[in-house]
């Protein structure tokens, strides 16, 4: 046999790569399912869907080589397997067992994808632990089982198709009739071979159902059909596992030949249960044992449907399969622009439009109004594309609060309210540290030991509660907890203690904000979990870097409210046009204080540069067009409109000729084309097709240095 | 058009290369077809700050930010008018688009190596170094030029110096 030993060169990585991301949403599915148990253990979906996990990330491991990874989730998926019928009980212990082994799984792939350090002795003893409640469990499945089983037919017959009475060697005929697609899916029949082969002695005839002129022949697609005779030990379920991934059950015909008559049986192709007859006429001698090992491949091919059907077991892979597709970032950004560009045609189409009698042309206004709907509806729907739930984010806390409690001897309740409120994909990894920061706090700081608690009137078991909006334009996350809440009295010390300026006087909502100073940490002593005074200033800084806003109000006794407000999406910008000479800017909204028209007598000038005098602050004037070198119509501060900006706590008032309007504007590139220009943070594209700068404050400050 | 670039020159004497020829002024160039994407009317550009005079602006070319650089101002040939006959070559260069005002197409044009001469040293406006060499086609001249070594130079000042 040699179809083993070539084409293995062929690149898998490009397969690879989907391999591993669908390894990490098994894993991700299965841990979110086991941290969510009940602690009477799971249900029969709960079960079914933590096998099939198990299930997927053995079998796509095997199919693409990855051996080693293989090892744990098959001794894993013996385990739930033995669970799922009854062998062997639910105890809360293997919860964290099997979390293990998750983790295990996650370093070996982890391992593989990014070439990570893997431990060997760890992988060794998460698969002697589940081995050993194997064998524990073992002891009772025989008594067990038996009496567990509803049918007692299916069920005898099972039992003798897992565990042969002896172990003679079957001969069965396999006729595999892939679908057309199965090159294109990936799948490398020499490897199945290969299993098959492992199994028994294998021969393997390829034939050609139906004849295609060869011209038209495309290599693509699989018009093959293989017929195999395998001598093997192994079950009929055994050797329907290898072909698990590849073939449908009805592409699959398995057929137990008995020795003497496998001539007579050759012949015939009309299915198993005519072979079975056919045999029991031809043998009548073999009836006794023989006879029923027909009959168990048959029903043990039955209860394999039946596990096909089984709520959730195999049926998955068909179902869902189409409910997504994955598609590069790159792409959808594409889309988003060429979209914008539409808009814009729509608009200038509009315009052109508005100018011709709307009694004349009346078709036209009506084929204009519907086209300005359509791209407004296209639009939305492109924009959504990026859109992604924040479930995302939210899953990964249940388990980070549950191994969090168990370490800090804390009774934790996490809630998560508005999971399916979606926000931009780029958001939704920034915002995740962060978040993962405020849990932590709260964990840490917030909530109270039981005892705590219980003295203060409380449910022992304190609450954390995530909770996302949309409100407006912006996706509000609050990260509620029911605990202390903030003590002011000692973060005013703490202030006064690390030099921050900090006053008896203060409002609370001034006292909150000093926590978000760097290195303010009100802890009494350094944890591991938090505690070390990086985390509220790291936070504000990654919320204020996704143009975010974090508040918190907090009442003693009662908790604490960590409020995050974020824009809708990063490629959005909220700003105004101003109007200086024959040009348009854009000024970001977020740094806009005010505009002004100034009185001559608050311009003051200080070594011949203006300065404007406002509430008792000399701020400094930027002419925009001396520091661009342009033409304007407005050069006397005196007579413009001044627009007063603040960036991190630096003030300036920028002259301009006019306030236009205010936008929302989709940010694009300059340096894509062309270079970094000083002063700006990129361009956009207006209404009439035209190119606007979008000014960044904060280089303007510094060009005027 | 990779026709041109692929096909031996029936006389042996190399590959013939198929340009875009241009007119600045009173001089004829051209530039290597390959690397034009488009040609488009002049449109009002959006100046950009502190650029170089020859650095017209950006444009948008269907969501995408082009700055779009004079050749006339740069070369110093011709008179820099805008009208509705000023045409702007989008050219494909080192994985960038950028457009060039001329002031007019004229025609694309196959040469042979041996139609192609080293230009003379002139210490002219511009740089032999950009000029592959002055091709010769019915008695007229042509300057060829390698756009992808003057769009990336610093004195052009349209990309980034990694230095």
């Amino acid at each position: 046999m040699t179809h083993s030993d070539k084409n293995n060169n062929i690149d898998l990585n490009q397969f690879n790569q989907v391999f591993f991301e669908e390894c990490a949403e098994h894993l991700a599915e299965m841990e979110q399912i086991l941290v969510s148990l009940p602690d009477e253990g799971p249900d029969e979906e709960q079960l079914n869907a933590i096998f099939r996990a198990a299930h997927s990330i053995k079998g796509g491991a095997g199919i693409f080589g990855f051996q080693d990874m293989t090892v744990v989730t098959h001794v894993l998926e013996s385990l739930l397997d033995r669970m799922r019928n009854h062998e062997i009980p639910f105890s809360t212990a293997m919860v964290d067992l099997f979390l293990e082994a998750g983790d295990v799984i996650s370093m070996q792939l982890a391992g593989h994808r990014d070439g990570t350090f893997v431990r060997q002795e760890a992988i060794d003893l998460v698969r002697a632990k589940l081995q050993q409640v194997i064998d524990a469990g073992s002891v009772i499945t025989t008594a067990e089982s038996v009496s567990d089983e509803s049918e007692p037919v299916v069920g005898e017959t099972l039992k003798t198709d897992s565990t042969p009475p002896d172990k003679r060697c079957q001969f069965y005929e396999l006729e595999f009739t892939p679908d057309p697609d199965i090159f294109r899916r990936g799948v490398r029949l020499e490897n199945l071979f290969a299993e098959l082969e492992d199994l028994g002695d294998l021969t393997v005839t390829a034939g050609l159902p139906v004849t295609t002129d060869f011209m038209e022949l495309d290599p693509e697609i699989c018009v093959c059909r293989w017929n195999m005779t395998l001598v093997t030990t192994a079950s009929e379920a055994d050797i329907r596992d290898i072909f698990e991934f590849v073939a449908d059950v009805d592409q699959l015909q398995v057929r137990q030949v008995i020795e003497d008559n496998r001539e007579n049986s050759c012949s015939d192709i009309s299915g198993s249960t005519a072979t079975v007859t056919e045999q029991q006429n031809h043998d009548p001698v073999a009836t006794g044992e023989s006879c029923a090992d027909p009959a168990g491949a048959a029903t043990g091919r039955r209860a394999y449907d039946k596990n096909e059907l089984a709520p959730g077991a195999y049926g998955r892979r068909t179902s869902e399969a189409e409910s997504s597709i994955r598609v590069g970032v790159t792409k959808v950004d594409q889309l988003i622009n060429q979209v914008g560009e539409l808009v814009i045609t729509q608009l200038m189409l509009a315009q052109t439009a508005s100018v011709l009698d709307p009694v004349l042309h009346e078709s036209l206004h009506r084929s204009l109004l519907q086209l300005e709907r359509n791209t407004r509806d296209l639009q939305q729907s492109v924009m959504s594309i990026r859109l992604v739930p924040i479930s995302i984010v939210f899953s990964r806390f249940p388990r980070m609060v549950r191994e969090l409690a168990a370490k800090l001897g804390k009774q934790v309740e996490l809630k998560t309210i508005g999971d399916t409120t979606e926000l931009d994909k780029g958001l939704i990894e920034k915002i995740t540290d962060p978040l993962t920061h405020l849990v932590r706090n709260c964990m840490d700081h917030a909530l109270e030991i039981p005892e705590m608690r219980i003295a203060a009137g409380k449910d022992p078991a304190g609450t954390i509660t995530l909770r996302a909006s949309q409100i407006g334009g912006r996706i509000v996350i609050d990260v509620i907890d029911d605990g202390a809440g903030l003590n002011r009295a000692k973060i005013l010390s703490k202030a006064v203690e690390r030099g921050i300026p900090a006053s008896d006087s203060m409002s609370d909502e001034e006292v909150w904000q000093l926590i978000f100073a760097p290195g303010f940490s009100t802890a009494e002593a350094v944890t591991d979990i938090s505690g070390r005074g990086v985390g509220m200033d790291v936070v504000l800084r990654n919320v204020q870097a996704m143009s975010g806003r974090v508040n918190i109000s907090s009442e003693p006794g009662k908790g604490t409210r960590v409020t995050i407000s974020l824009p809708l999406t990063l490629a959005i910008l909220d700003g105004l046009s101003v109007a200086v000479g024959a040009e348009k800017f854009i000024i970001p909204l977020n740094s806009i204080v005010e505009s002004l028209q100034p009185s001559p007598e608050s311009l003051k000038t200080v070594n011949g540069r203006s300065v404007v005098h406002v509430r008792g602050e000399y701020i400094p004037v930027i002419a925009l067009y001396e520091l661009f070198n342009m033409d304007a119509l407005v050069k006397d501060p005196g007579s413009g409109i001044l627009i007063l900006i603040e960036v991190e706590g630096e003030k300036a008032a920028i002259l301009v000729d006019a306030l236009l309007d205010e936008h929302q504007v989709v940010i694009k590139s300059i340096e894509t084309n062309y270079r970094k220009v000083e002063g700006t943070a990129g361009a956009t594209i207006l209404g009439d097709g035209r190119v606007a700068l979008i000014l960044d404050v904060n280089s303007l400050l510094r060009m005027r240095k | 058009m990779q026709t041109g670039q692929e096909h031996t020159d029936r006389n042996g004497t190399g590959i013939a290369s198929e340009y875009l020829t241009f007119t600045l002024g009173s001089e004829e160039y051209g530039i290597d077809i390959l690397k034009v994407q488009e040609i488009r009317g002049y449109d009002t550009v959006t100046h950009i700050a502190n650029a170089p005079e020859f650095i017209k602006g950006v444009i948008n070319l269907r969501g995408v930010i082009v700055p779009i650089v004079d050749m006339r101002i740069k070369f110093k040939v011709g008179v820099p008018t805008y009208n509705e006959f000023t045409v702007v070559i989008i050219m494909n260069v080192l994985g960038r688009v950028i457009g060039m005002v001329v002031d007019g197409v004229s025609d694309v044009v196959a040469l042979s190596g041996d139609q192609i001469k080293p230009a003379p040293e002139m210490g002219a406006a511009l740089d032999t170094d950009y000029i592959t060499g002055l091709g010769t086609l019915n008695d007229q001249m042509l300057i060829l030029v390698d756009i992808e070594k003057l769009m990336s130079s610093e004195e052009m000042q349209v990309m980034e110096q990694v230095n």
